[in-house]
């Protein structure tokens, strides 16, 4: 059965503007919080909101809602163009290969606040080192070396602690 | 997990986008083929959305709405109908390879109508469609094969010149581009394609360096889509590439 998302997805790839606008109203805050966490200005911010939108209008085959969570889709394609922007780089990743395996149910306010709640406990149970490692890799885009160099830490340590901070996130929602 | 030990951290940071050159060619031909890892990697980009999700709280301007709505209005669209479900690039990889190899027949046959009937015909009837893969799979093996000795025809006594064939499709921004005869570059130097559009700033097209025959290709490099291209140019940049030319180009589509 289509979820509400899917449905949404599929009256946009009919181009129904209506759908566009409420698959706005659900996630236009996730998309520019992503992207103003990574850019830290409130109009280069706004741009990546409606360059991410514009892409979902022009290419809704490009999410797969057979194959993941359209919030987290967003989220993480967000994260990547803001990135790039962030970078002065052109668009690394096809959208369309960007497929999101997310456990928590993110469709409606009440969820996304449980969960958020949940990943903030998570975030904050971790040793300051190895969340550190995880935001500056996610948030400010950083490769295993540049924090190596940045942190003095080895670099071996730093993959370590990257993917057990991943890890960490997962385990909160499947214990 | 059955994940492979050797590429769990390098997942992580593939998934971060964080990887590059050998390193980053290695995950993806691995993932080519391992379906567990595959599915990790999955996982991992849910992992990201989760932290993601942490930075929730700011609400956009409300003229944003308005904006992309504006936006949106001038740029209607036609219904479009979904004919197959999408497949992750690992899969459609192939299909990459059959249109890649379709351009390449276009090429060498001087895309003759012969060769349109006989796609028209490959389209309708899947086994045929299945053999013609095949064939493309040789074809593009002979075509980008290090052993394959690569020859440019020329009007007799000239001298071999430097040549790029750009084939290019707006509506799905697929790029298919071959070049011969390429001078060498001193190793911190690489050529960079360039799509150069009707209106705007020229868009990177991927970075190439000829191997010893001076031949390279580029096979369906990540464009936009819908970019309507007046042509295409190369120019010799810094070995990473530039975001926009720092060179004249030495050699333009005509």
């Amino acid at each position: 059965m289509l979820s509400p998302d899917a449905t949404l997805v599929s009256a946009i790839r009919s181009g129904d503007e209506q759908a566009m606008a409420q698959l706005y109203e659900r996630y236009s805050s996730i998309v520019y919080s992503v992207a103003l966490r990574v850019l830290g200005e409130t109009g280069a911010a706004e741009d990546i909101l409606q360059e991410v939108f514009m892409q979902l209008w022009r290419n809704p085959d490009a999410f797969d809602a057979t194959r993941g969570s359209l919030p987290g889709w967003l989220a993480v394609i967000t994260r990547n163009r803001a990135i790039d922007s962030l970078r002065k780089r052109r668009p690394e990743t096809d959208i369309s290969d960007v497929v999101v395996s997310v456990e928590p149910d993110l469709a409606g306010s009440a969820e996304l606040n449980r969960a958020l709640e949940k990943i903030r406990g998570a975030l904050g149970g971790m040793p300051p080192p190895q969340r550190s490692a995880l935001e500056m890799a996610f948030f400010e885009g950083l490769t295993h070396t540049e924090i190596a160099d940045k942190t003095g830490e080895p670099l071996g340590t730093i993959k370590t602690r990257i993917r057990a901070g991943l890890l960490t996130l997962r385990k909160a929602f499947c214990p | 997990m059955s994940v492979h030990e050797q590429f769990a951290e390098d997942l992580s940071l593939y998934a971060l986008g964080a990887l590059r050159g050998q390193e980053r060619l290695a995950v993806e031909k691995h993932l080519e083929t391992c379906q567990d890892c595959r599915h990790e990697l999955e996982q991992l980009q849910g992992d990201l959305a989760l932290l993601a999700l942490s930075a929730s709280g700011p609400r956009p301007p409300l003229h944003s709405r308005e904006r992309l709505m504006a936006a949106i209005a001038k740029e209607p669209r036609r219904a479009t109908v979904r004919l197959v479900q999408r497949k992750p690039w690992w899969i459609a990889l192939e299909w990459a390879t059959a249109v890649a190899a379709v351009a390449m027949i276009v090429l060498l046959l001087r895309q003759n109508t012969d060769l349109r009937q006989r796609v028209a015909a490959l389209e309708a009837d899947s086994s045929a469609q299945q053999k013609q893969l095949l064939q493309a799979k040789e074809l593009i093996a002979t075509l980008t094969s290090a052993d394959a000795v690569h020859f440019t025809l020329v009007a007799a006594k000239a001298p071999p010149q430097p040549q790029g064939k750009a084939i290019y499709l707006r509506s799905t921004g697929t790029l298919v581009f071959l070049a011969s005869n390429m001078p060498e570059l001193p190793p911190q130097k690489t050529y960079e394609l360039w799509l150069i559009p009707t209106s705007g700033a020229p868009i990177p097209a991927g970075l190439f360096r000829p191997d010893s025959h001076g031949s390279a290709a580029l096979i369906k490099p990540p464009l936009p889509t819908g970019v309507e291209a007046k042509t295409f140019a190369i120019t010799v940049e810094p070995g990473t590439g530039s975001a926009a030319p720092t060179s004249t180009p030495i050699m333009v589509g005509t």
